[in-house]
């Protein structure tokens, strides 16, 4: 670049390096990808990649959709991208969901007959708790013993969800539910408001809220910079004053109750009661877009978006093109390589 | 007494039938850890192998050549891993979470049109000579080839690694990259073969499970299996030796949760459903303590990843 590059020039290449540009790169490969894959399996590619966009963008309704899925990827995806501040992978948010479906809808079933002010903060303080309880768990493991976090969080993913099918065949199951193994519907009071005569529901508004303030904690104060040093070097930390430990547990924590209200949004809102199958794959693709993003929290918002349109146009393609659902799971994957490919070849050049 | 000893004997060889797809897993990561090189994606691998192995057997009638079909099927996602990892230098974690998610997704789509089907098993060591061996017989019959192709491979595994020339330069390769160049070897077609080499372990371990264990398809079958295997390999101290009892870890708590099931104990299924991993997770905890001190036998050049956090 010689120094008579038009300024224009430089706020455009400016702007493709920060968020903007990680939305291009991955709309890109993800349009790619997609069309090869359609095109490999004997699909009108272009036409069904049309479909594909105004199933998750062509109208208000198809829009809706995409913002509901968005809620769950854009807290999960936050829950990965917290703990990565100080170095650690979790890929818990799966597990950290569910069990903030379970603890939310505890307290639900505990208090059913409260009026909704008392019912509905009962309700997220339970979610928030379980949450953060199947975060701390590897983040104490992690601290005292040293276990290795990512490992830990992908096995206690599985105890979640049984943990969850435990309840719902078991002890909380709704007795005039036919067999259906489910809980009692959440009453009036219990269900999270929802905009616009959609589903389109407060956790969203979590989620945006939470991203924002994150970015100014991690970026403007004293803990976010303690959480700089730490990685770094925890031992430098701690001469400071600043306990590696500590921050591991407040990480894992706060990760986990994002996670945790995903989970009784999902219960709330979606559902309208606790049941198996409750938002399978959320805590996984939230973990790919973390890594999109590059564990930042300001781009995990317009990557969330996007990413609830791919699953929201997958459901709808299954409905109008019989393409099977494992359809989305796939096209995530091909997206999450090549941008892994691209991004580590990109790194790798500059540093040479 | 006698019936408490049949019952204890029945219990072990059915953990070991149900250990054997993780054992394989265990074998083949460890070899892939030993060279620097940590798979998450084996989950990943070990779906597409079952059901290509599944789909293959069914097609063809022939259960072996869904052995072998899952084998490649496995090496051929495990190259994902190695392209990212060794070729673009991806994060590893990252990069196997990719091949996970990938393997449960082309698992899915294309295993529909199979579910249900039904095909020919490998059989088992039942009405040949083995038994008829007095008193044991009845154990040893049930054994099917997978179980014993996978004990197989535990001392030609040791023995490659710790008896010959390329095993040592393998382990020397997870030891230290800089090191290994510096003496003259290439340290890329040694993870390369690595990572393949658990692929093939995670391929079979596929069709251990849905050709031979159960002789069925379900999305998502494995449940997980992988990923504890990933956990055992730890336990295991990257020892092939070692990496049976850990297995066998696995498949106890699996073979003890369908026996207090069998005996009508009054717990949930759900809960006793969670024994396999919180069993493996307990052990992996434990084994962490002696970790720490002397860092187990923990490859060095696995602590970067490991330790990518400190």
């Amino acid at each position: 670049m010689t120094s008579s590059t038009s300024p224009v020039l430089k706020f455009g290449l400016r702007l493709l390096a920060g968020p903007a540009g990680a939305v291009l790169v991955m709309a890109a490969t993800f349009v790619a990808a997609a069309l090869i894959f359609f095109a490999i399996n004997g699909r009108e590619a272009l036409s069904l990649f049309h479909e594909m966009v105004m199933g998750a963008f062509g109208d208000g309704y198809s829009f809706s959709e995409t913002l509901v899925k968005t809620a769950p990827i854009l807290l999960t995806a936050l829950a990965v991208a917290l703990p990565a501040r100080l170095g650690l992978i979790s890929v818990g948010g799966e597990g950290q969901l569910y069990l903030g479906a379970l603890f939310g809808t505890g307290a639900v079933l505990a208090a059913v007959e409260q009026p909704g002010w008392l019912l509905m903060p009962l309700m997220l303080t339970g979610a928030m708790a379980g949450g953060a309880l199947w975060g701390v768990i590897p983040g104490l493991l992690k601290t005292r013993l040293g276990v290795n976090e990512t490992i830990s969080t992908l096995l206690l993913n599985y105890v979640g969800v049984l943990l969850v099918s435990f309840v719902v065949h078991g002890p909380w199951k709704n007795p005039n539910s036919l067999g259906w193994p489910a809980t009692i519907e959440f009453p009036e009071g219990a269900i999270l408001p929802q905009f616009f005569d959609t589903r389109v529901h407060m956790g969203l508004i979590f989620g945006v809220v939470a991203a924002i303030v994150l970015h100014i904690l991690v970026t403007r104060s004293r803990w976010g910079l303690g959480l700089q040093v730490s990685r770094s070097n925890p031992r430098v930390g701690t001469t400071a004053g600043i306990s590696y430990e500590r921050n591991v547990l407040i990480v894992m924590a706060v990760g986990g109750l994002l996670a945790g209200l995903a989970g009784i949004a999902e219960a709330s809102v979606i559902q309208n009661r606790l049941q198996d199958g409750l938002a399978s794959g959320y805590g996984m693709t939230g973990f790919l877009v973390a890594w999109l993003a590059g564990q930042n929290f300001l781009r995990i918002i317009p990557l969330s978006v996007l990413m609830g349109g791919l699953l929201a146009s997958a459901d709808s393609l299954q409905l109008y093109a019989q393409l099977p659902k494992a359809s989305a799971d796939i096209l995530q994957a091909l997206l999450f390589i090549t941008v892994l490919a691209v991004s580590s070849l990109w790194a790798r050049r500059r540093a040479a | 007494m006698e019936s408490f000893i049949t019952e204890l004997l029945t219990l072990l060889f059915a953990a070991l039938r149900s250990a054997t797809p993780v054992l394989a897993v265990v074998l083949g990561e460890s070899m892939t850890q030993r060279s620097g090189v940590i798979n998450l994606g084996v989950e990943g691998q070990m779906l597409l192998g079952a059901m290509t192995g599944f789909a293959v057997a069914s097609i063809t009638g022939d259960p072996w050549l869904g052995v072998l079909a899952a084998c490649a099927a496995g090496i051929a996602l495990s190259m994902v891993h190695a392209v990212l990892v060794l070729g673009c230098g991806a994060n590893q974690i990252a990069s196997g979470v990719a091949v996970l998610i990938l393997g449960g997704g082309l698992s899915a789509y294309y295993g529909i049109p199979f579910v249900g089907d039904k095909i020919d098993t490998l059989g088992n060591l039942n009405h040949t000579f083995v038994s008829d061996i007095p008193l044991l017989g009845q154990f040893l019959g049930p054994i099917t080839p997978t179980v014993l192709i996978t004990l197989l491979a535990i001392p030609v595994i040791s023995v490659f690694l710790f008896r010959t020339r390329t095993g040592l330069r393998w382990r020397s390769t997870g030891e230290s990259l800089d090191i290994t160049r510096n003496l003259g070897h290439n340290p890329a077609p040694y993870q390369l073969a690595a990572i393949a080499f658990g692929g093939l372990m995670s391929g079979f371990a596929g069709a251990a499970l849905a050709v031979d264990y159960t002789a069925n398809w379900v999305e998502g079958m494995t449940a997980g299996r992988g990923l504890v295997a990933v956990g055992l390999v730890i336990v295991a101290r990257w020892n092939p030796w070692y990496a049976l009892p850990a297995a066998l870890l696995f498949g106890a708590s699996e073979a003890l949760n369908l026996k207090l099931q069998s005996w009508g104990v009054d717990i949930s299924p759900y809960l006793l459903a969670t024994l396999p991993y919180l069993i493996p997770l307990s052990v992996l905890i434990l084994s962490y303590r002696g970790l720490r001190a002397s860092g187990g036998g923990m490859p060095a050049g696995l602590k970067v990843v490991f330790q990518s956090a400190r």
